[in-house]
This record gives C-alpha cells, structure tokens and sequence, in this order.
C-alpha cells in the first residue's frame, strides 16, 4: 500500500440536485448502460445540442466533451453492479474537489479479475460504487463488495484515530478476457452524489498472482474489533463468493494439463497384482517427503498391495521429484505416479485429479508428512476392508501421533465459536465453525480417542475412501482455497449422503504442517475456508452435530454398537 | 570370497582415519589368498581432474581393484543419492562385481540409500556397517558435540538435537532418526572401533547384539627405527593430527600460555598437522595468532615449533623429536589413530579423559590422562610429564604394542564368516 497522498484528488458535491435514481433496463443493450435519459436532463445544454445537430449523443457528448469538462454522470450510477460490460474508451479526466482519497492499485488479470486497493475518507458521505473503465470495458463495484479495513497509516496523515476503516480494496471475478494494457479511469462515487474520475495505470498480473494478492490483503488486513471474526465477516457481501469462484476457475485450468509418469512396477508384469489402494500424496514446496515416505513406507507388510502418486502443487520441484521417484523405484522397488500441475490447484484440485487416474476401487488420501507408526499398518488396513461392515469403511480416518509420542488426535468434531463483529456498527454475534480434534496431546494409548467408533470427521492427513462413495460425493469440494476444512466438508457430505465416517485403530504418525511451506496468501485462504465451511455446514451442525458427543443425524449415529467383525491385527508400535 | 570395501574419500587423496583404516583392510586383505577385495572409494567434485566425461564409477590410477565413485548432486542433510544415474552405475557396478559381502566404511558422499539398494540387488549378500563416529545419530558432524556451548553429547533427542539447530523443528530430527534407522536396518553387523560406542549406538536403538567391536589395524610404521633416545629430560611434546576445533591444539596452545605464565618454560611442544582452514574462525585466529606471537620471540624463548603436515613415513623423524604425544581432542575422540602411532615408537601419550582414549590408555600405566576440555589441567599434566623423574621411562615401559593390520584383518573375517541369517530384506517384495 503507498503512503497517503494527501495532495490527492479531492472530491466535490456537483452543482445539482439529486439525480431521479428511477433506472432503464440496464441489461436491454450495452448502449442503454450509460443513463442517456439522466445525462440530458441534468445537461440540457447537452439536449439542446443533440437538437442543433452537434453532437449524436449524450453518451458521445461524454466522451469527447462531458469528462473533460468534469460534467457530472448521473448519481449513483445506475449500471448493473459487479458485471463486466463492454463499452468505449473514455478520456481521464480530474476535476477539483475536497474529499481526501487515494487508489493504491489497480490490479488487473487479463483471464478474468481485477482488484482494487485504496483508501478514502468518507466517513461522512460513504463511498456507494467505483466504476473502472478500461479499453473495450468496465465494471462498476457496488460498495458492498468492498471489504473496508482499518489503515493506520491513513489515521496517522488525517490525525484521526477513530474506528473509521479508511481502507478499502475490492475484487471482482469475471469470466472472459480483458485487455489490460493501457490506462483504465476509475470513477468513486458517493452516497451523497459526488463522484471523482481519475486515470490509474493497472498493474498487470496472472490470475494466480491476483488471487494471492487479493488472498495476502485478506489475511493482513487491519480490521476495528476482533481480526478473526471480522475477517470472515466481511466475505459475506460478494468478496468471498468472487474469490471462490475465480480460484475455481484456476483449479480447473491447473488439473486440466497435468503431466504424468509412472514409475516402479507398472502392473502388467505376469503375476503382478492390481493394487487394492491408492496412496494419494498432494506435495506442495517440498520434494523430501517423496523420498522420506517412500523409504519408511517401503518394505512394510502388505505394502505390495497398494500404488502411490504423488500429486504435486508445486511446478517448481517438478524436475526433483521426478529424479527422485526414479531413484525411488530404484531403491524401494514402490509402484508410484508422479503428477506435476502447472500450478498449485489446492488440495482438493490435487487429490481429485490424483483420484481420477488411480488404478484402485480405495484411494487413501495421505499427507507427505504422515509415516507409519504402526509396521503392520498396510495389512491392518486391508484387514478393515476385508471383514468390516461396508458402512464403517467407506470412509474412515486413523489416529494420528505426535513425533513426542502423544496422540495429535483421533478423529474431529465441529463446535461453533461465536465471535462480535462491528463491521456494521452495531454489535452482531458472528457464528463460525471451528474443526476440534478428540484427544489432542492424549498418552498415546488413551483408547477411548483411538478405538473404532464413527466420528464426525476425519482428517485430511490420512483419509479412506472407497473410491465410489468418493466419486458420488463429489470427492473434495474445490471451493475451498489451498488446504483446510475440505477434509471436514467431505466427513459432513458424508453424513449428508448418509454415511457417518470411522475411525480405525490403524496408527500413523503426522508431524502436521512440517509437509507443506506456509505463505502469507494461505492466512487468507483460511478466512475464506472457514466462512465457507461455516456458511455450508452451520444449519447441520448447529441441528445436533455440533460438539464431542452429537446426535445428528440420530442419538445412535455415533454409537460404536457391536464389536466389529473386523479381526485387526495387533502390531506392536515403534 | 569377494569383498567390496565401500567408503568415502581415498586416503591417497584426502587425509583421515576411516578411508586410512579402510585401505587398511583393503591392502591386508589382498594378502590373502582366498579373499579378492575390490573397493570403491567415494570422492566429491573437488577432485574434478578425476571426472571422466559421462562415468559414474571408474578405476583409480592404475591400481588393481580399486574404484572412484564421483559422488554428486549429494545432499548432506539426509545424506542421500540425489542423482539417479548414480544410484543405477552403483546397481550396475554391484551385479558386475557380485560381492559376497559389501563392507561399507562410511555412507557420506555415497548416500544412506546405497545400503537400501545393496540389499535390494544383492538380497543374499551380508552387509557390514563400520562406524567411524555418529554421524547416523548426530547431525552436527556426528561429533555429538553441541553446537550452542561445546559442550559433550551423550544422548540425541528430537528436541535436543533442535536445541543444537534452532531453525530445524524436533520433527525433522525425529524423521532423520526414523530415515537412519530404517537404512540401517539392512545392515547384518555394525563394528565400532572402540567399546564406549557399543553403548552409545545401542542407547540410540541397534540391537547391541549387532553391534561388534573390531579395533583399527595398522602396520607397524616403526620397523627399522632406532629406539628413543636417552635423555635426562623428558619435556619435548608432540601434537600430530588435523588442527580443527575438534582435535584441541588451540587448547593445548592455552595450556602453554599458562604455564609461561606460570613461569613454567623448560619444555617444547613440536605441532604437526594441517587442515587448519577447516577450523572455525575464532580458534584459527586463535592459532594463527599464537604462532604469529611465538615466531615473533627471540630464539631462545620459543617453545611452540610449527612443522605442518607430514606422511606415514615422515612418522620416525617427527616422532624421535618428542618423548610424550598429546592428544588433546574436546569431542568424543573414537580411536586416536595416533595413538598407536605414538606407542609404535614407544612414546607414552597424555590424552584427554573421554572416548577411544579413555578407554585404550591406562593412565599411570602407559599414559596419562586429563579432564576433558580443560587448559588447566592438561598444564598441571605437561609440566608433571615434564619435571617428574622416572615417569617417563615407567610408563613407556607399560606401552603394549597396538594391534595391526593382520589383527583387524582376521577379526573382520570372521565377521564376513558369521551366518546372519533373519536379518530384515528391506525393500525386497516377498
């Protein structure tokens, strides 16, 4: 963000009453988007030229004249909000005016976003929509879709240290090409009726990068009142749904064009056997693991029935890891798949893609920094398979230990936390879902955590799933940014579906959040997961699922009811 | 029987005790008839001449059966192949060579994984590990010094070894544990130098059953040298060995600093060694500068002679200049190689009191001992050695010759004999 410029453009309420807000069809045609009918009656000057033959238009009157002349456009614009139209350029323009503000950025994805960052004092006459115009296009953002933010270095320029969130930045996802190149006029508008035009050269960026930065502004952003709550708060008016939806598009075009290898054993040597299960790794940063899992997991009891792919978000280590699974196979004799993405497609997008070219009917979604702590753990999850009930294995997770020995968990439940937000200026109880974990830190054999017994989750670090429920599930939703929550959001689709999850006495270690390389994009990332998976799962939860001990679908649904039939075999730990 | 001795570096090319002992083996076992040693010595691109465009592996100098493997691409902190057509030249090199046993000295520049990988190719053959220090338990250079106070190490953890790298979490120690371990894991028998390390390697987790106690062989660098010397003094010390932290000199540097000080000067102390430019920057300031003090002093008032690095068969004219070697090292020293050295010329050895020579010298009986890491003490012990009539003799007397090459030779045979069945087949499908 640029330090406040306090010799910035000021904006001044034009010499005119109110506009008549009464709107066209703005959706009939293109042509139509600019308010003719409003332009000439507040500029009869202009109606009165269109009757001598000057000029065409009122729309063509603003364009070579109105914007020169600072001729103010009818307030508030009546444009459709938060749509891409296509219109023609418009020369820059700044007239003088009062009110204090300033645009950071403009940040423009040419594959379809753009964002805006800036801040401005209208804490008298808030701000109602800014449109941008740029070659061959505009939009107009309504002010609900910015997120405002406090901006101390705003405060500091102005003297002021009220809770007014000077700052705001704004994000808009559409879905065709742009030309990004060249000036784009951006024009505010306020409730009061002024507006200001100014010409802001675009930075131009892929839309991976402008999904980060929108991400990076979202996690560090300063907010009035608690950060966390507010932070997911201010998603609710179209930010979140829009970073959704492009980070959707960028999954689709990552997992589109992956490239793959396989390696090790392939399967059609006479004799070979198809594997029962499919070890899924979702890399990302570090190509270590490869190797490391490889290594521990190798030469482990009932090992041979099972593939691995490692499926990789981090094109950067694509080459090392593909070394590596050369000298893997090599060494550990593994059948293992290596899918590079040209991008980091989240885990959701990663484990899907990997899923889809699994050559088992069990896909076990596994994290890089999971090893065995149990040696019998390959033939003990067959063993499940084999002699549970279907039921209890169509999805099911494991406990899960700490390097220090303790439990990290065995299983998850969903609780609500309920936070104050301000944003509005009234008090308002926020409630988010929060992912616990049963028997965080337990002595490892604390088996009313580790005994099987369905749960309400699982976590994503070691995740069983026949391969159908998966796919009738609609396998990880890849509307969650990067990793975290989709794990959750499977276990509750589950339900849904009509299958509570398991969890198997099958133990692993997991030295979580050591497999993966933290950014700040991905603080940001996990605002809009926990809004999203708050705004999906809150009404199920809060009807009985919510807590240690729930009761939704039924009181019985999280009974472990008769012994299983399963004959798990004991396998002394490490 | 077929042999392959696999170890880092080549002692013809880089100085140091165990590719000095694994030569050793390699030569006393070319003289036996029914045993055909082959070895392969790894070496890193520091010796590019040595890189023949496109080998992996190649011969070295001529020399019957023995093999240069151009490490590359090596990634020290898992110690591990990173170049697959590395690991496929070892495959190819092992089915052409077909060993019975693969005896590897070290897995530095070679890779931990080419222990999985022997077993994988050869499942028959038996695998033996000799450790040289522990390097498998301590990431710090396996000295398992720590790395905040130099202070000594006696047990790794997760978190103490984060302790000693504050930027690596306990979890990526207790992985290295786990990756280690279960490369070991296909080793038949590990043999160690010294007893202590027995306790330290199965405190760690091997089975101690496993582990076997061969002591290092040398030949008798001594043969045809005159004995020493009479004297009415025997106040001439002697330092041989890499001047790296690890070794001490700077700490018998201190000593002779205090006892100058002291008032203490009828004696001089010969230091024989290089490598100086491996030692941190403070002790080889540390040095420099006391030798830059000491070259700066009238004749007559020097004490501390300089006289750099030296070959086995430089040994008798180094050694017939002192009477007392020092081994002043501040790690876990595992063998003191120049121990033996010393005792082959029939010179007694004042010794720091931990690890290999703790536990070879009998102090008062064919040496002497002080507390580890303590200035103070190795002076009181210098100038005892120095002014106490008779010591000298009597303990010179006591010196028992060090075993040789034959001994250690005969002592691995056996082992290579031993029937080790129900070892683990890692990474060989059933």
């Amino acid at each position: 963000m640029t330090t406040p410029d306090l010799a910035a453009p000021d904006l001044v309420a034009p010499d005119l009453a109110a506009p008549d807000l009464a709107a066209p069809d703005p959706e009939s045609n293109e042509h139509e988007t600019f308010d003719e009918i409003e332009y000439l009656r507040i500029h009869q000057d202009v109606a009165q030229a269109i009757a001598r033959g000057e000029v065409a238009s009122g729309y063509a009157h603003y364009v070579a004249f109105g914007v020169i002349e600072g001729r103010a456009l009818p307030s508030p614009t009546h444009e459709p909000r938060n749509r891409l139209l296509v219109s023609h350029p418009t020369p820059a323009s700044v007239p003088p005016h009062e009110t204090r503000f300033a645009i950071d950025s403009l940040i423009v994805a040419p594959a379809g976003g753009l964002m805006i960052v800036g801040w401005i004092n209208d804490a008298h006459d808030p701000i109602q929509c800014i449109r941008i115009a740029g070659a061959g296009w505009r939009v107009t953002i309504d002010r609900a879709r910015f997120v405002r933010v406090r901006r101390h270095d705003v405060e500091q320029a102005l003297d002021r240290n009220g809770q007014h969130p000077f700052g705001f930045f704004g994000f808009l996802h559409f879905d065709r090409m742009v030309d990004g190149a060249g000036p784009c006029l951006v024009e505010i508008w306020l409730a009061g009726g002024s507006s200001v035009l100014l010409p802001v050269t675009p930075q131009v960026v892929g839309d991976i990068e402008l999904r980060d930065i929108a991400l990076t502004h979202l996690g560090t952003a300063s907010f009035a009142g608690n950060a966390a709550v507010e932070r997911v708060a201010c998603l609710d008016a179209g930010f979140g749904d829009e970073l959704v939806r492009f980070n959707r598009a960028i999954t689709r075009r990552i997992v589109a064009t992956p490239y793959v290898e396989r390696f090790g054993p392939t399967g059609k040597a006479p004799g070979a056997r198809s594997p029962r299960g499919t070890i899924v790794v979702c890399l990302y940063g570090r190509a270590e693991y490869l190797f490391l899992q490889n290594c521990l997991f190798a030469g482990l009891p009932g090992i041979e029935d099972y593939e691995f792919i490692y499926v990789s978000n981090s094109p950067e280590i694509g080459e090392t890891l593909l070394r590596e699974a050369r000298s893997s196979s090599l060494v550990y004799g593994l059948p293992q798949t290596v899918m590079i993405l040209p991008g980091n497609a989240g885990f959701s997008g990663a484990n899907n893609a990997a899923a889809a070219i699994a050559r088992s009917g069990r896909i076990l979604a596994v994290n890089p920094d999971v090893f065995p702590r149990d040696p019998g753990w390959a033939r003990k999850h067959l063993d499940v398979l084999d002699n549970a009930p279907a039921e209890r294995t169509r999805l099911f997770g494991v406990p899960l230990y700490y390097d220090d020995g303790s439990l990290m968990h065995g299983g998850m439940f969903i609780d609500v936390d309920i936070g104050l937000s301000m944003a509005s200026g009234i008090p308002r109880a926020r409630r988010l879902l929060r992912v616990e974990h049963y028997g965080k830190g337990a002595p490892a054999d604390a088996t009313r955590f580790t005994r099987s017994r369905p749960v309400p989750a699982i976590s994503g670090a070691f995740i069983s799933i026949d391969r159908a429920w998966f796919e009738r599930l609609g396998g990880f939703s890849e509307d969650y940014l990067f990793g975290h929550y989709e794990d959750a959001d499977l276990s509750l689709k589950s339900i849904a579906a009509g299958t509570v999850p398991w969890l198997h006495d099958i133990r692993m270690w997991h030295l979580e959040g050591k497999g993966s390389t933290r950014l700040p994009p991905h603080e940001g990332g996990s605002a809009v997961n926990r809004w999203l998976f708050s705004r999906r799962w809150s009404a199920m939860v809060e009807a009985g699922l919510k807590g240690p001990s729930p009761t939704y679908p039924a009181p019985e649904a999280f009974s472990p009811g008769p012994t299983t039939r399963a004959r798990i075999r004991s396998t002394p730990a490490r | 029987m077929k042999v392959l001795l696999v170890g880092v570096h080549h002692p013809e090319l880089v100085r140091g005790g165990a590719q000095q002992i694994c030569y050793e083996l390699f030569k006393g076992l070319q003289a036996r008839p029914e045993i055909e040693p082959v070895l392969l010595a790894a070496v890193d691109p520091t010796f590019r001449a040595l890189y023949k465009s496109g080998a992996r592996i190649t011969g070295f100098d001529g020399r019957e059966g023995e093999f240069l493997y151009l490490g590359r691409d090596y990634d020290y902190t898992w110690h591990k192949v990173s170049n697959p057509q590395l690991l496929e030249a070892y495959s190819e090199f092992l089915e052409i060579v077909r060993p019975d046993v693969v005896h590897f000295h070290h897995f530095m520049l070679l890779g931990l994984d080419l222990l999985t990988l022997t077993r994988r190719v050869l499942p028959r053959a038996k695998i033996l590990f000799t450790f040289h220090e522990f390097m498998s338990i301590c990431a710090a250079d396996g000295q398992m010094v720590r790395t905040f106070d130099r202070s000594l190490c006696t047990r790794a953890s997760p978190v103490r070894c984060h302790q000693c790298f504050p930027d690596r979490g306990p979890e990526e120690f207790f992985v290295r544990e786990m990756w280690f371990k279960r490369h070991l894991s296909v080793v038949d028998a590990f043999t160690t130098p010294s007893r202590f390390m027995i306790e330290r390697y199965s405190a760690w987790g091997l089975d101690a059953a496993k582990i076997h106690h061969v002591t290092n062989g040398q030949p008798d660098y001594s043969r045809g040298a005159p004995p020493a010397e009479k004297r009415a003094k025997r106040n001439r010390f002697g330092f041989f060995g890499q001047l790296v932290d690890n070794k001490g000199v700077w700490l018998l540097l201190q000593a002779v600093r205090q006892l100058r000080a002291e008032g203490f000067s009828d004696f001089t102390v010969e230091i024989n060694g290089d490598n100086l430019r491996f030692a941190s920057d403070v002790r080889r300031a540390e040095i420099e500068s006391f030798l830059a003090d000491e070259a700066a002093l009238p004749f007559a008032d020097r004490r501390v002679v300089f006289n750099g690095s030296y070959d086995v068969d430089q040994l008798a004219r180094r050694m017939a200049r002192i009477d007392w070697c020092i081994v002043p090292s501040v790690w876990w020293e595992i063998f003191g190689l120049v121990i033996s050295e010393a005792w082959m010329f029939g010179r007694p050895v004042i010794a720091a009191n931990v690890g290999g020579p703790a536990e070879r010298i009998t102090a008062g009986q064919d040496g002497l001992l002080f507390e580890v890491a303590d200035a103070g003490a190795l002076a009181r012990t210098i100038r005892r050695a120095a002014t106490e009539k008779g010591l000298w003799d009597r303990l010179a007397k006591g010196i028992q010759p060090p075993a040789n090459q034959e001994v250690m030779v005969d002592a691995f045979l056996a082992l290579y004999g031993m029937d080790f069945k129900g070892s683990p087949l890692i990474g060989v499908q059933e």
